[in-house]
């Protein structure tokens, strides 16, 4: 299963929409479309931004939406199968783009694809991520009741990042000598087992 | 400026070094003595036991405690003398091994006037075998940051998304259980897991040449 585009009536809409616009101006609206397509649930343009394209581009409001949602769910299946330039372009004549258009989009797609798939590859459902590690070595040299000690510990703080609930939980612990030997023993298995994926 | 020797009263400490329990006798540890000069040696062996064992961890019932007494050694007594050895015990251990000798501890033993027959068994708790455990327990009890009891992690290879046919990308999903009770669970970007990776060999590292050195250089 590769790119294909069926020509729907929204597609055929939209295509007609898309042909009537200034080519000046189209790069700039892919550029955009494309450095946001990696993101979950944000829009592409802000509600003064799409005013602004109303005008500029001479499109009303539903028209606007069209034309934006049609190249957006263009590019998604492109990067969905990671189709080559040359597929794209012809996917795009068989919609009956114009030319013009078909040129300006293939080669937006050749700039940005690389990008988009890693970036697409990184996405995850997991809600919380590690995001950062923090760490700090103490020797304690004594206790209520112990004095006169050596014992060096580490301890850790590891930030993770919830999604959900955009707070910022911090898991903090502490380990001597040998617990961290055996946690670094752990490490070591799981990059095992990365190294084994190849 | 003038420096006040203060010592003892019939003391003959060597006069450049501080007792073990400091450069005065703490009140509890006076008092302790008459009462525990009647005392008999069974029931200060008794009471020295369960002392030990509360230092090893076990808690101590008032059932245990009323078993010592009796129409000779009344609760209070107890009480007193059970508080004076615990407290002299305690600071005898805070010493490490190295600094407290023996014979040091005997001579400030004669210094408080504890009995010459007590000293012995009263030596035994803090030079003898049940030293090792009683350390084990301070070192556990000791206030710190939460322990790592138990990591469980797995390696999740994406195969497709709903964003993209291909993805074949590793990732890790961690579940760590502290001691404090509470369990996190959350993913590891193969990126993240590196840095900590590097981050843990490299306070490993730190600890070891940590050790090798201060070990050497720091003396009691």
């Amino acid at each position: 299963m590769t790119l294909n585009l069926v020509a729907t009536t929204a597609i055929k809409k939209a295509v007609v929409l898309i042909n009537d616009l200034d080519t000046s101006k189209f790069p700039l609206l892919l550029t955009r479309i494309l450095s946001k397509l990696h993101l979950k649930d944000e829009r592409t343009f802000s509600e003064e931004e799409e005013e602004k394209l109303q005008s500029s581009l001479s499109l009303t409001d539903g028209d606007l939406e069209l034309v934006i949602h049609t190249l957006e769910f263009i590019l998604h299946q492109a990067a969905y199968h990671t189709a080559k330039p040359g597929l794209l372009g012809q996917q795009l004549q068989q919609i009956e783009l114009e030319e013009e258009k078909v040129k300006v989009i293939v080669d937006a797609w050749k700039n940005a694809a690389a990008d988009v798939v890693t970036k697409l590859r990184q996405r995850t459902i997991t809600p919380k991520r590690l995001e950062e590690i923090n760490w700090r070595l103490n020797l304690q040299m004594a206790q209520s009741n112990k004095s006169k000690m050596k014992l060096p510990n580490a301890m850790f703080e590891l930030k993770i990042n919830d999604e959900d609930s955009e707070a910022k939980e911090k898991i903090r612990f502490e380990m001597t000598h040998d617990e961290l030997y055996s946690f670094y023993n752990q490490l070591e298995t799981i990059q095992k087992q990365l190294d084994n994926l190849g | 400026m003038s420096i006040i020797q203060v010592t003892g009263s019939g003391g003959s400490v060597h006069s450049d070094r501080t007792p073990f329990f400091g450069g005065r006798v703490p009140p509890e540890i006076s008092i302790l003595i008459k009462p525990l000069s009647k005392c008999d040696k069974q029931t200060v062996g008794k009471i020295l036991q369960l002392i030990v064992s509360s230092m090893e961890g076990k808690p101590v019932s008032p059932e245990q405690f009323k078993k010592i007494s009796s129409e000779t050694l009344t609760e209070d007594t107890l009480t007193v003398i059970y508080s004076g050895l615990f407290s002299l015990l305690r600071r005898a251990i805070r010493l490490p091994l190295t600094s407290l000798k023996p014979e040091m501890f005997k001579e400030d033993m004669n210094e408080l006037q504890i009995p010459a027959e007590f000293q012995e068994d009263i030596a035994s708790v803090v030079f003898g075998a049940r030293r090792p455990r009683i350390e084990n327990e301070i070192l556990d009890s000791r206030p710190r940051l939460p322990k790592l009891d138990q990591l469980k992690w797995r390696v999740d290879v994406a195969i497709s998304t709903s964003v993209l046919n291909r993805v074949l990308e590793p990732t890790i999903l961690m579940e760590m259980k502290l001691s404090n009770g509470k369990i996190h669970s959350f993913e590891v970007p193969v990126s993240q897991f590196h840095q900590l990776r590097y981050n843990v060999a490299y306070v490993l590292k730190e600890m070891e040449d940590l050790e090798k050195k201060s070990i050497l250089k720091i003396q009691d």
